[in-house]
C-alpha cells in the first residue's frame, strides 16, 4: 500500500473508521431551522384566534384584518433568511430539499389565494391544514425528527374534521393544527439545537 | 491482484476532507477546518492537492467584505472516493 507523503502510514481499518466518523460528524450538524416553524406557527395561530375573537366574540365585521399578521411574519421571515444566509457555512442536501419543499408550499399558498378569491375564503382552511401537514410531515422525515412527523400526520385527520365543520370551527382547528405541527415540534427542535450547541462548546 | 489505494486519498487529512464533502453539497473552509481539527496552513495545502487532482472545486469569493473559500466535491472526486472505498473493502475482505 503506498502513501505518497511523509505522513504516518494508516491501515484500511483506520481509513474506514475515519470516513465513518467524518460522515457521522456531518450528519450530526443539525442546522437550526426552528425559528421559521415558530414564526409561522405563532403567526398563524395568533391570526386564527384573533379572527375567531373578532368575528365570533366581538362581532366585528372587518375580522379579516386579523390576517395583517401575514405581511409582518413575511417581513420577519425574509430578515431571518437574510441573516441565516450570511451565517451559513455548510449546505447539506437535506437543507436544499427542505428549501425546495417550503418554497413549493409557499408558492402553493400564494396561488391558492387567487383560487379562494374566486371561489370564496370559506373553503380555505382544510386546504391550508393539509399543506401544513404535508410540509411538516416531509420536513420531519428529512431531518428524522419524530415530533414533527407526528405533528404533520395529526393534521390529516384534522382536515377531515374541518371539511365537516363550520367556518368558525375550522378557524380553531387551523390554530390547533399549527400548534401541534409547528409550535410544539419547533420548541422541541430549538431546545435540542441549544443542547447540541452547549455540548459542542464544552467538547 | 489488488489495486493500489489512491495516493491522493490515502492521507488522513485529505480523506477526512473528502469524507466530509461527500455528504454535503458544499462547505466553507472554516467549517472543514473546525470539523477536521486541522491547522489552516496544512488544510490549505491539502485542499490545493485535492483541487489539482480535480477531486474538488474551490471557489474563493468575498462574503461581508471578508475572503471566503467554499469547497465542493466534483464528479471525478465522487468516482475516486467510491473506488477508494471499494479497494478498502477488498483489502478488508481478504484480511477476514
Amino acid at each position: 500500500m503506498q502513501n505518497n507523503s511523509n505522513e504516518p502510514e494508516f491501515s484500511p481499518q483506520q481509513s474506514l473508521q475515519l470516513i465513518r466518523s467524518m460522515i457521522e460528524t456531518t450528519k450530526n450538524t443539525i442546522s437550526n431551522q426552528s425559528h421559521y416553524f415558530l414564526l409561522w406557527g405563532w403567526a398563524v395561530m395568533i391570526g386564527c384566534l384573533l379572527q375567531y375573537y373578532l368575528k365570533v366574540i366581538a362581532g366585528y365585521p372587518q375580522y379579516h384584518l386579523a390576517w395583517l399578521i401575514t405581511p409582518v411574519a413575511l417581513a420577519i421571515h425574509f430578515l431571518l433568511a437574510y441573516r441565516d444566509a450570511k451565517q451559513i457555512r455548510v449546505r447539506t442536501f437535506i437543507n436544499e430539499a427542505n428549501a425546495y419543499l417550503w418554497t413549493g408550499i409557499g408558492l402553493s399558498f400564494f396561488v391558492l389565494a387567487f383560487v379562494f378569491i374566486k371561489i370564496g375564503w370559506q373553503y380555505c382552511f382544510p386546504f391550508y391544514i393539509a399543506f401544513y401537514g404535508m410540509g411538516t410531515f416531509v420536513s420531519g422525515g428529512l431531518i428524522k425528527f419524530k415530533p414533527m412527523i407526528i405533528g404533520g400526520l395529526l393534521c390529516f385527520p384534522l382536515v377531515i374534521v374541518a371539511a365537516f365543520s363550520g367556518y368558525d370551527t375550522q378557524t380553531l382547528l387551523t390554530a390547533l393544527a399549527v400548534f401541534i405541527s409547528y409550535i410544539i415540534p419547533g420548541h422541541i427542535l430549538r431546545y435540542r439545537y441549544q443542547k447540541q450547541s452547549i455540548q459542542s462548546t464544552m467538547l | 491482484m489488488f489495486k493500489d489505494l489512491d495516493p491522493i486519498l490515502h492521507s488522513q487529512l485529505r480523506l477526512a476532507v473528502m469524507s466530509l464533502l461527500i455528504s454535503v453539497k458544499e462547505a466553507e473552509f472554516t467549517f472543514i477546518k473546525e470539523k477536521t481539527n486541522a491547522t489552516a496552513g496544512n488544510l490549505s495545502v491539502q485542499v490545493q492537492k485535492l483541487k489539482e487532482a480535480g477531486y474538488i472545486d474551490v471557489v474563493k469569493e468575498f462574503k461581508d467584505n471578508y475572503p471566503n473559500t467554499t469547497c465542493k466535491i466534483t464528479k471525478k472526486g465522487i468516482k475516486a472516493f467510491e473506488e477508494y472505498v471499494n479497494t478498502l473493502q477488498q483489502y478488508l475482505n481478504v484480511k477476514k
